[in-house]
């Protein structure tokens, strides 16, 4: 299956977009969790705060499905 | 107490909003809102709330004014450098507006001192600057019962949200609160976004007019620039918010 990672601040630098300048294109082999998917393309899920997919704050033990749109978000914590 | 002929003009251009009217004034003007932090966020926000009547703000800091403020936190000056921010964001709030009460606490926000600082409050303002700060006031609101406006900033990017367990999430069911702190480059406009969002928040909560941020989360990234507002659901196993089922 192919899903979109979309990535805010600093996260762009790790995630390499290559759709458009925020957006990456993943082809997914089976069945993955965000978590296993950010491994494989090279984003600590340590830089995610949050991960959203269809208006809606996930898990990065969610598990997309095809054509799912991800925008992953730094910590952000000041003030 | 009715609105003064002064009141009435001063407050005319909120007043005239559908559903805020005399009596959303009264109710601001008998508000007690808890502004944590008097840096970038709470600059903004403690203005627009002093400016708007409520009836007494509380704008508490442990930190003095240091000249890597200045690029956002527009209540201070090169003159007060090395003074207590809560001191001087007070005084400046009350020549904004001298028909409120603005209560400086220079103090530190910690385990201790957490619960006594916030109770008698309507509404707490999250507008701290560091993740185990923000978990600690996130315990004390949860304790008395008091909702909280939550914002962050970095860079480009903000978050806000409204909570008020257990009609909501609290911090702690989507913040990891463990996450070492960090001093992130903040450009001025970022952080007086967020913050008067914040206040608009406790503006709407306050009066009982529009739709607050409940069981949402706004993210801001400036920098595309982009908005998004996403569902927030409670963790069941929260350890801060769970007990209150």
């Amino acid at each position: 299956m192919i899903i979109f990672l979309r990535s805010g601040g600093k996260l762009r630098d790790k995630l390499k977009p290559d759709v458009d300048q925020y957006t990456k294109r993943v082809e997914v082999e089976g069945d993955k969790s965000l978590r296993e998917i950010l491994a494989e393309v090279g984003v600590p899920d340590s830089l995610v705060a949050f991960a959203f997919a269809n208006g809606k704050l996930e898990r990065l033990e969610y598990r997309p499905t095809d054509g799912d749109v991800i925008t992953l978000q730094p910590p952000v914590s000041g003030g | 107490m009715p609105l003064s002929t002064d009141q009435q003009e001063r407050y005319s251009r909120q007043t005239e909003l559908i559903g805020w009217g005399v009596e959303g004034q009264e109710r601001l003007l008998a508000s007690r809102v808890f502004v944590a932090g008097v840096g970038g966020l709470g600059c903004a926000a403690a203005v627009y709330l002093a400016e708007a009547g409520i009836g007494e703000l509380v704008v508490c800091d442990g930190d003095v004014v240091e000249r890597s403020n200045l690029n956002r936190q527009f209540l201070y000056s090169r003159d007060n450098i090395t003074e207590p921010k809560a001191v001087v964001a007070a005084a400046a709030l009350r020549r904004l507006n001298p028909d409120i009460t603005v209560t400086p606490m220079f103090a530190e926000i910690d385990t201790s001192t957490a619960v006594s600082l916030v109770e008698g409050s309507d509404l707490v303002l999250d507008c701290l600057d560091n993740p185990e700060t923000r978990m600690i006031l996130n315990r004390a609101t949860i304790a008395a019962g008091i909702p909280m406006v939550y914002a962050a900033v970095a860079e480009y990017t903000g978050y806000l949200s409204f909570l008020s367990p257990p009609a909501t999430p609290c911090l702690e069911c989507f913040v990891d609160g463990t996450r070492p702190p960090v001093d992130p480059p903040v450009p001025g406009g970022t952080a007086g976004t967020l913050g008067s969002l914040e206040a608009v928040e406790a503006l709407k909560f306050l009066t009982g007019t529009g739709t607050t941020l409940a069981g949402k989360l706004l993210i801001m990234d400036a920098s595309i620039p982009r908005f998004d507002v996403v569902r927030v659901d409670r963790n069941p196993s929260c350890p801060a918010c769970s007990r209150l089922g």
